[in-house]
């Protein structure tokens, strides 16, 4: 009977591995351990990994999804380093779990691109496509101060964050971005700060929560674009979001992306958040295919401000 | 000899035929490295599943108890978050030697098990509303002590490195599951204790009035499993670096799956260590074939659930409970 059951998965599940007896026409293999694929920033850098790597037909993708668990991927990773494959792009679900795992991958001869996050040892990784979120949440930082600004008269207000995963490069720098920007202005306050790990309906509980603790709020300061939305939909519930306005990082393109959502009105400011993978892929393709190519450390991304008057521009 | 062997391994050796047959069609479908060998068979990979099943595998050696004394512990995902938080806030911020960090980790897992098995047994509350209770309640404590950050271990030559590079190295990690499995099966097959719980978990009632102790019994079962995850957390902690309250959703699902695979009865009275072993090595090795053919992660689940319901069908075939509910 367990044979029966085992050959019927086989049957199922196993069309790609029939494929393996045939001779591949694919020269290398190339593994990508996503974090989570369940968020909409992450599900369009898929999208756009498999779009570029398809155009390189001796180039085999595998995209691996971690689920945001980071004993998840740390096992997915172990198990892609026995397949060697010639190059593995990580976006680690979080720093400190994901370093030894990729330094174990690179120790064993394979190329590492850390994507978009960091983990704790540069020395783990070929190289780091990143992007400045400290710069960017400076950026925000200074879009609220200018709109407290007019709006109050002098830089004054109360400000609730919320944030995504704890401990990751991501959180950590967009927060010190605009906090440090934010202390040089002593009546500006951030009432309180609530964790909703990149989720829009986390972030609805939570701050459905701070709506009914907190009598007056003018800035949602989402450090992604979904929380910032899941707030202003717990505002809009509470029949407040007028009262104050919500800013964000992503700016993802698309009818649900951030973009959109500032032509809409739901959220007054978004930074482009830049995928990175077009650098991974243009990187990865030179690790590939020249062998004397040496890649920089860390390639910096751009991020612009995204406000009604320029979202038009950026919409696609 | 040889049909007496086909019997029983019939009626008793399902979990073992399913483990053959997985290493075998492993073998067969297992992609092949760049130099020709079988990446399946290769003692890395192998080494890797007992690695990444070692914590699943430690919780289900003591869950087996627990569901043969008849009763279920679905509080074990948030114990092991509970211990590794507590393993690693010892070791950074409370600046703990590492033997005082595994001991308030084990600890707190001991009493969360006590009070699971004390009130189960005392009260008389169904096992399953218990640990239900404690596992939302553990993880609110969890949350509630950390803060809801992870805290992250060091790096080298600090108390909370030497601990994680310990407790996460293959031959530690390894050795430590096959050393517990095999005291467990000698605890349940070679003393008294095994006997009783065989006993109660067949018919309480039975065993009370033949004058067991019943309540001693139980309660050691839940203590164990709550030490033993604990344990695992331990292992988790290292192998993730930091201390998570998030952590361990849904290990409990898993824990009683490799249990349920293994052969023991969910009912109570009937199960044994080395089928939970095997229990635990099935999903293993089944999980890392679906990696090594890179199905959608998602799909994993899904086998799980097709694996565990036939595992249960054929255990009622074998004891001929067919149709019985």
């Amino acid at each position: 009977m367990w044979l029966r059951i085992l050959l019927l998965f086989v049957a199922g599940g196993f069309t790609v591995s029939c494929s393996d007896s045939q001779p591949s026409p694919y020269r290398y293999m190339v593994v990508f351990s996503q974090c989570n694929n369940s968020e909409p920033y992450r599900a369009a850098q898929n999208a756009e990994m498999k779009r570029l790597w398809a155009t390189q037909p001796d180039v085999r993708l595998v995209v691996m999804d971690a689920q945001q668990d980071s004993v998840r991927q740390i096992a997915q990773i172990e198990t892609a380093i026995r397949l060697k494959p010639q190059l593995l792009i990580v976006a680690p679900n979080e720093r400190v779990p994901l370093t030894e795992v990729m330094g174990r991958a690179k120790a064993a001869g394979i190329a590492v691109i850390c994507l978009e996050r960091d983990i704790v040892n540069p020395d783990y990784y070929t190289t780091w496509i990143k992007v400045d979120n400290y710069a960017i949440g400076q950026i925000l930082g200074q879009y609220v101060v200018d709109y407290l600004t007019k709006k109050n008269g002098e830089p004054r207000g109360q400000i609730v964050e919320l944030a995504g995963l704890k401990g990751v490069e991501a959180e950590i720098k967009r927060k010190n971005g605009a906090d440090d920007l934010w202390k040089k202005y002593p009546k500006i306050e951030i009432v309180t700060e609530a964790v909703a790990n990149w989720s829009q309906s986390l972030a609805k509980d939570r701050m459905t929560e701070i709506l009914s603790a907190v009598p007056k709020i003018d800035v949602v300061y989402g450090r992604n674009d979904p929380m910032a939305v899941g707030a202003y939909l717990a505002a809009r519930e509470r029949g407040r979001e007028k009262e104050m306005i919500f800013v964000s990082i992503d700016g993802l393109a698309g009818d649900s992306g951030g973009v959109h959502q500032v032509e809409e009105g739901i959220l007054s400011a978004t930074c482009i958040y830049p995928l990175c993978v077009d650098k991974a892929v243009e990187v990865g393709a030179r690790i590939l295919h020249e062998p004397g190519f040496v890649s920089e450390k860390s390639y910096t991304m751009p991020s612009t401000l995204i406000t009604a008057q320029n979202a038009s521009t950026y919409y696609k | 000899m040889t049909s007496n062997l086909w019997k029983y391994l019939k009626h008793h050796g399902q979990p073992f035929i399913g483990l053959v047959l997985i290493l075998i069609l492993g073998t067969l479908l297992s992609p092949h490295a760049t130099d020709g060998t079988i990446v399946f068979l290769s003692s890395g990979n192998l080494s890797d599943v007992l690695l990444q099943q070692t914590e699943i595998g430690i919780i289900a050696l003591a869950m087996t108890f627990v569901i043969i004394g008849a009763g279920i512990d679905l509080s074990v995902g948030s114990v092991l978050a509970l211990s590794t938080c507590i393993g690693a806030l010892m070791l950074t911020t409370w600046n703990q030697p590492i033997i005082v960090a595994i001991g308030a980790a084990l600890l707190a897992g001991a009493l969360v098990g006590a009070l699971n098995g004390f009130i189960i047994t005392r009260i008389r509350l169904q096992p399953f509303v218990m640990t239900l209770a404690a596992m939302i309640g553990v993880r609110g404590f969890t949350k509630w002590m950390t803060g809801n950050v992870n805290v992250d271990l060091a790096f080298g030559d600090s108390p909370s490195g030497r601990f994680a590079e310990l407790f996460s190295s293959k031959p530690f990690a390894i050795a430590l599951w096959v050393l517990l499995a095999v005291v467990a099966h000698l605890i349940l097959t070679r003393t008294v204790y095994g006997r009783y719980l065989r006993a109660i978990g067949e018919n309480e009632k039975a065993a009370a009035y033949t004058g067991l102790p019943v309540r001693k019994v139980r309660l050691a079962a839940y203590i164990g499993c709550g030490l033993m995850a604990a344990l695992a957390g331990l292992i988790h902690a290292a192998r993730s670096h930091q201390g998570n309250p998030n952590d361990g959703v849904g290990y409990e699902l898993d824990a009683i799956a490799a249990v349920v695979i293994g052969g023991t009865a969910l009912a109570g009275g009937r199960g044994s260590i080395i089928g939970t072993v095997i229990g635990t090595l099935v999903l293993g090795l089944l999980t890392n074939v679906l990696r090594l053919h890179m199905v959608d992660s998602n799909l994993e689940l899904m086998i799980k659930a097709v694996i565990i319901i036939a595992a249960v069908w054929l255990q009622r075939r074998g004891s001929g409970l067919h149709g019985e509910l």
